[in-house]
């Protein structure tokens, strides 16, 4: 008796343990559920705790409650000013209606298109509107928020909030990267020739100085010498007006006696003399008279 | 993705195990639904063969009650932070050292270590150790960018990134490493948007590197992540490889300039003092000169007025004297034709003086000479 009391009363346990779980679900503090009634939902969970449904007849879906990535493909966009670029961006978002998640795109694959066709379309037309300058530099923050918004509005069809749309690279198509990376080594190119010929130009200036300055040294050191040698003269001039200023006649005479053996010293030029003069005064005459007629 | 099954289901199963970045990093500790079934079962065979009284059942059901019990304590290591959920709901965060939470199913431990340092390489990939070929290797879809003056530019760097809030860091994001990467990468660019060229090769690197790190910052903590970036590294921010040659010649192109430049100041170090030399020279020459003409005139002087001196004390007798010594010096070695004028005198003669033979004379004088 006793013992099949146990027995039934372990059953019971055992059987109700069963039920009881079944009875029971915890939401996750990182996920949020629905419940479904014969695939039907009826109740939404958010808050995290521990929650009662119907045994066998109410099943659970969970969704996930935290911030979710989604990698957008790189898309191929032209800018407004005709130049192409390769987009590639990602939104992170919250599951905000997991019902209307649930109803519109079912799962985080079904989403995966219809997001990704939304941030398209709003990668083109925004980024359409700005020539390619702007969407690389100044305007970049700018334009993914308008992309957010817009984004975030189209998608709250899918129960879901983007809370960003980042663009994580916005690089040149391949063949337009050739032409970016020519015109880099042309400008490089260009300035390593520049800075030669700078130099070359530096170097001549240099040359050019340093003769022009030689010159004007040496032209100095030429009218100094000029100068000195003009005093030397000077000098020389004033001693003889000095010394020969005493008596004119006689410098006349000595200056004229040592010109004379000057200009005719070792000469063999012959002379025709006259007996007549000065010299031969005695020549004929004792008394020194000369024939004058 | 719904989950309906609960305990490892899907990629990213709320209930922790293999979950997150690191795997069995927010592990769940404490029994799991079958532990828990084997052991009913156990109970079962117990109840019915009849072995045991109903003592020895309740000693068994308390035995396996104080094991379930004392399966809730675990420690925290130095480095980690424990999140305990109650029914799945946050319930407290937990420090190092040991600690108690009620096991399964009241309560779930997730561990998170806080303080390990992260490390994600952007733009390139470190071989692991001891890999063939190791080293790095770049990745150009991640490192090539476009500037603010529309150049390519190719730049490495690390981010360095620990958990500051632990519950954030499990609650908030799913996959925080992807995330990290994402926004790092987006923020990297956006800087090196707005940096020109030249600007992010030199100067400017410093900037882009923290420009970037408070960009990233801002966005993660946007997101509510949890995480806190320590440290953003510019490991390279180099032109691309198509055109580094031409980079590394405008180097040298700069290294030439600057040996023309040097050679000329050579050339003008050497020509000036040689100009100077030569300057000195005309100068020197020119006193000597002066030196030598005044010297001359003053010898010069000073012989007339001691002659002049002399003179003034017998005048013509000195006069004469000069005027013959003279003359006797001047004839001497002269070829001399005296020709009286007397009769005839030299108005006669002079026409017919053999003047051939007088040069004959004279050029074989010169010739003896």
């Amino acid at each position: 008796m006793n013992r099949r009391m146990t027995v039934i009363l372990g059953v019971i346990a055992v059987v109700g343990l069963f039920v009881g779980l079944g009875a029971m679900f915890t939401v996750d503090q990182r996920e949020q559920v629905i419940v479904l009634q014969f695939g039907e939902p009826i109740r939404l969970e958010q808050e995290p705790g521990l929650y009662f449904k119907l045994p066998l007849v109410q099943d659970v879906f969970r969704f996930d409650k935290r911030l979710l990535d989604y990698d957008n493909p790189a898309e191929e966009i032209i800018a407004s000013d005709q130049k192409r670029l390769v987009v590639d961006a990602f939104a992170r978002y919250h599951i905000v209606d997991p019902l209307r998640f649930f109803q519109t795109v079912n799962n985080e694959i079904g989403l995966r298109s219809r997001l990704g066709s939304v941030i398209n379309s709003n990668l083109r037309r925004v980024l359409g509107t700005v020539p390619l300058r702007a969407l690389v530099s100044d305007k970049r923050a700018d334009l993914m928020l308008q992309i957010r918004d817009s984004v975030r509005l189209e998608a709250a069809a899918f129960g879901i909030q983007v809370e960003d749309v980042r663009i994580k690279r916005a690089d040149l198509p391949q063949e337009n990267s050739e032409a970016v990376y020519r015109r880099m080594q042309t400008e490089r190119q260009q300035e390593a020739a520049e800075l030669r010929a700078k130099g070359a130009e530096e170097a001549q200036k240099i040359r050019a100085r340093a003769d022009k300055e030689k010159v004007v040294i040496i032209a100095d050191a030429e009218r100094d010498g000029q100068i000195l040698r003009g005093e030397g003269e000077g000098e020389m001039n004033r001693i003889f007006a000095d010394a020969f200023g005493r008596d004119p006649e006689f410098f006349d005479f000595y200056r004229s006696m040592q010109a004379y053996e000057e200009a005719l010293k070792g000469d063999v030029t012959t002379m025709v003399l006259s007996p007549n003069s000065e010299f031969f005064r005695f020549f004929g005459d004792l008394s020194g008279t000369i024939s004058r007629q | 993705m719904p989950w309906n099954v609960q305990g490892g289901g899907g990629p990213w199963g709320p209930s922790g195990g293999g979950n997150g970045p690191w795997g069995g990093g927010g592990g769940q500790k404490g029994p799991d639904i079958e532990d828990l079934l084997r052991r009913g079962q156990d109970r079962m065979r117990g109840l019915l063969p009849g072995g045991l009284g109903a003592k020895g059942i309740m000693l068994i059901a308390v035995a396996l009650f104080v094991l379930w019990g004392a399966s809730g304590f675990y420690t925290v290591e130095p480095e980690e932070e424990g999140v305990e959920l109650m029914f799945g709901k946050y319930y407290q965060t937990t420090k190092p050292g040991l600690n108690y939470h009620f096991p399964y199913p009241f309560q779930t431990l997730l561990v998170v270590p806080v303080l390990t340092v992260r490390r994600e390489e952007i733009g390139f990939l470190t071989a692991p150790e001891g890999a063939r070929g190791g080293g790095v290797r770049n990745v150009p879809s991640e490192s090539l960018m476009l500037t603010g003056d529309e150049n390519i530019i190719e730049t490495n760097f690390v981010v360095q990134w620990a958990v500051k809030d632990a519950a954030a860091y499990i609650f908030n994001v799913r996959n925080p490493r992807q995330t990290v990467r994402d926004a790092a990468e987006s923020a990297m660019r956006e800087v090196v948007g707005k940096t020109t060229l030249a600007a992010a090769l030199a100067e400017g690197r410093e900037q882009v590197a923290s420009q970037t790190e408070d960009l990233l910052q801002r966005i993660l903590d946007e997101y509510e992540t949890g995480i806190v970036v320590t440290e953003l590294l510019l490991q390279r921010s180099d032109p691309p490889e198509a055109v580094i040659d031409d980079y590394r010649d405008v180097q040298r192109a700069k290294a030439d300039q600057e040996r023309l430049i040097n050679e000329a100041q050579a050339y003008h170090n050497r020509i000036l003092p040689e100009a100077s030399g030569q300057a000195a020279q005309v100068r020197q020459e020119a006193l000597a000169y002066k030196g030598q003409v005044v010297a001359r005139a003053e010898g010069a002087a000073k012989r007339f007025l001691l002659v002049y001196d002399q003179y003034r004390l017998a005048k013509e007798v000195t006069k004469k004297r000069i005027y013959l010594e003279t003359m006797e010096r001047v004839f001497r070695d002269m070829n001399k034709v005296i020709i009286d004028s007397g009769e005839g005198g030299a108005g006669a003669v002079v026409p017919y003086l053999p003047l051939p033979e007088i040069q004959k004379r004279a050029a074989g004088a010169r010739g003896d000479g």
